[in-house]
């Protein structure tokens, strides 16, 4: 199975010289702001090639030079892989690819109440997630609050190894959890040599808003790109609480804060497989509440995709998720938007784009089911329009003439199935079929499809050996 | 050998495959026999009428209608079998008289009502009748009461179906109606209606016998109303 190849970057909300003028301004940010480091490891390296540190504040400032240089080793394009052949994704260039996102610490299930998430949600989320052809990762979507202190990590991701042969990334709080994580990881892979070649695990560390990295996630960050596995160093800047008002300042923020991601993977191990991430949002400044689904997310997270093009590194954007607390309208436009302006911006690695509501924090199997339609439109968009001498049609148009109709034509049938894109919650009857079946709304048959998808029979990625084997190695795995 | 040509002529109902210059749903059918051929053949194997009917075309047709369920078939993939298996009647024709089934069954007319120019509609619902076997008097669109009245008694009709799109031209239904009580024949003649503004309470209401949402519906009520033994 190949999965076909949808290439975005139709739509550009930056011009050349827009995208030079948010490079220099960033530049100014990284040299003359500088960022601040407290993980002496950091910047140790940092200061060995060539930044400017002030070990006392905890600052760095990183030179021109250092960072077209550490850009230039960052790979323009890399695989990711799945636990499946033909599961594999390739970052880079315009190639646009849709994923979940993380990590919601509540459930809407499907009796309609909210509830907190558990370990066993991320399992049934990954063999749902699986089901989802439009869906090309999973980015762990969930915190198992029935994990014991300490043990969230391993929790997190050993439900995604049993359950998804997509290629799985998620955040993660501790060393130690990292280390286990990869260790589990390259204990399914059969060696850590042979993850290291085909990974189907990666980690999203976090770079904090304003210019700033932690001592663990520092670490972390090292440690993951020590190991030479995909990593998005994600940083969330919020205008106007995090970051400028503006679009504009926020975009140089978080250009600031993605690049020193960057650099940092870059000088553990030239070549690591970063992605260029940003979780660029917006804050309601009547009433402080964090927004995850304005249209100027989507603005930005184009944007953000543009950036990434020029430095040719593959982008993590981070579109689709709603500030709705129901899969409602509000939901469906604000994911639908913000997906089409990244899919047509050419995002590479577009997380966060299913299954969320009220701004990541809760997970909704139905919105799954929509959001897989949002994308499927949004991909069937990049697809665009065939232009050949068949799909002209002339001689059927001819065959036809005027007066006549199409539908028995062998033409028709030819390319019925592929023109059109099919969704499969989207109600297109009759009135009276409609009634007929119920006057169903979209959230009640999304939650119909999701139901069904997750009561049938799925695929284990885990035989019960190594399940047994991991469960007895790690202390703390949740039953489920 | 009979129930391989059998086989086949199911085989080429499900891909809409008429003769051999088809190309059918799937890939490589192209120069191989479509179902007028494969009749041909079975009537010279003197494969028996009644088998061609029910295990072949009609069989056929039910399959069709499983896929087109199920989300498989689309309109034009039924349309391309329903063509098929109509071509095929024709076919056999000659035998059809010969055993004398048509006669007794009464035939559908279709017409699309006064005022109103809208045609796929009705053509679909043809197609679909012919398909399954019915024998269909098209009287095509804008066609008035009057009309309509004479051409069921000219022709013996035991099914009237009357097609309107427009919610003004929906008014000509009635006075179809109307028109037939006024010529004695609504005692023998049914009544069908269709069209995307009609429903059933619409149907009701002017006092059809049927409201059809779909050619797929109207099939299946010309069975109820027109019960044939033969060629189903």
């Amino acid at each position: 199975m190949t999965k076909r190849i949808y290439h975005g970057g139709q739509y550009t909300v930056l011009s050349r010289k827009e995208i030079e003028n948010i490079h220099d301004a960033t530049m100014k940010v990284l040299e003359d702001v500088g960022f601040e480091i407290t993980y002496p490891p950091a910047l140790e390296l940092l200061e060995k090639n060539g930044a400017k540190v002030d070990t006392e504040q905890k600052k760095v400032y990183a030179p021109r030079e250092l960072i077209s240089k550490c850009i230039k080793q960052a790979p323009g394009e890399f695989t990711f892989y799945g636990r499946k052949e033909g599961q594999e994704i390739v970052l880079g260039g315009t190639r646009v690819q849709f994923g979940t996102g993380g990590t919601a610490l509540n459930v809407l299930g499907f009796d309609r109440k909210k509830r907190p998430s558990k370990a066993r949600d991320i399992a049934d989320i990954a063999a749902l997630v699986e089901k989802l052809e439009n869906l090309d990762f999973l980015v762990v979507p969930l915190y198992p609050n029935d994990a014991a202190k300490g043990k969230g990590d391993i929790n997190r991701f050993f439900p995604c190894f049993g359950h998804s042969s997509k290629p799985v990334m998620g955040g993660v709080y501790t060393l130690q959890g990292l280390r286990d994580i990869v260790d589990m990881a390259s204990f399914l892979a059969g060696g850590r040599d042979k993850l290291q070649r085909k990974p189907f695990v990666g980690f999203i560390t976090s770079i904090a808003s304003p210019l700033r990295i932690d001592d663990l996630y520092a670490q972390l960050l090292m440690e993951v790109a020590s190991m030479g596995l995909p990593l998005a160093t994600s940083a969330a800047p919020t205008a106007g609480a995090t970051a400028p008002i503006t679009l504009a300042g926020t975009l140089v923020q978080q250009n600031a804060e993605a690049l020193m991601g960057v650099v940092l993977t870059q000088l553990v191990n030239p070549g690591t497989p970063v992605l260029y991430s940003a979780v660029p949002s917006t804050m309601d400044l009547r009433t402080m509440s964090f927004l995850m689904g304005t249209i100027e997310s989507g603005l930005m997270n184009a944007a953000v995709s543009q950036m990434a093009h020029y430095y040719r590194i593959p982008s993590y954007l981070t579109v689709g998720t709603t500030d709705s607390k129901i899969p409602d309208a509000q939901a469906a436009y604000e994911s639908a938007t913000t997906c089409l302006m990244g899919a047509l911006a050419g995002g590479n690695f577009i997380h966060e784009a299913a299954g969320l509501l009220e701004g990541a924090m809760t997970a909704s199997p139905a919105k799954y089911v929509i959001d897989n339609d949002i994308i499927g439109s949004c991909m069937r968009a990049l697809r665009g329009v065939e232009i050949n001498e068949d799909t002209l049609a002339v001689d059927v148009i001819a065959r036809v003439g005027p007066g006549g109709h199409f539908l028995a034509e062998e033409h028709t049938v030819k390319y019925m199935r592929t023109e059109a894109f099919f969704p499969r919650v989207s109600d297109r009857r009759s009135y009276q079929a409609w009634q007929e079946a119920g006057s169903k709304d979209s959230w009640t048959k999304a939650e119909e499809i999701a139901s069904k998808l997750m009561e049938e029979e799925h695929e284990h990625f885990m035989d019960a050996g190594q399940e047994e084997e991991i469960r007895s190695k790690y202390e703390g795995l949740v039953q489920f | 050998m009979s129930a391989e040509i059998i086989d086949r002529i199911v085989e080429n109902v499900l891909q809409g495959r008429r003769d051999s210059e088809d190309e059918g749903v799937d890939e490589g059918y192209y120069g191989q026999p479509g179902v007028t051929e494969l009749v041909k053949e079975a009537l010279g194997k003197e494969v028996p009428l009644e088998k061609i009917l029910s295990d072949g075309l009609s069989r056929g047709m039910t399959m069709v209608g499983q896929k087109y369920e199920t989300g498989e078939y689309f309109i034009p993939d039924m349309l391309a079998a329903a063509e098929a298996v109509a071509a095929a009647m024709e076919v056999l024709e000659p035998q059809l008289l010969e055993s004398g089934r048509q006669e007794d069954r009464g035939k559908v007319l279709i017409a699309t009502v006064e005022k109103d120019q809208h045609d796929i509609g009705k053509n679909l619902v043809c197609i679909m009748l012919r398909g399954a076997g019915f024998s269909v008097v098209d009287l095509g669109i804008n066609v008035p009461a009057k009309r309509i009245a004479e051409a069921a008694a000219s022709e013996k009709a035991g099914l009237v179906g009357l097609s309107a799109l427009l919610d003004t031209t929906m008014p000509y239904m009635r006075s179809t109606i109307e028109e037939l009580e006024k010529s004695n024949l609504r005692d023998r003649v049914k009544v069908m209606i269709g069209g995307a503004p009609t429903s059933d309470s619409f149907a009701r209401e002017i006092g059809a016998d049927a409201h059809g949402k779909d050619a797929f519906a109207a099939v299946k009520i010309a069975e109820k109303f027109l019960p044939g033994e033969g060629n189903r």
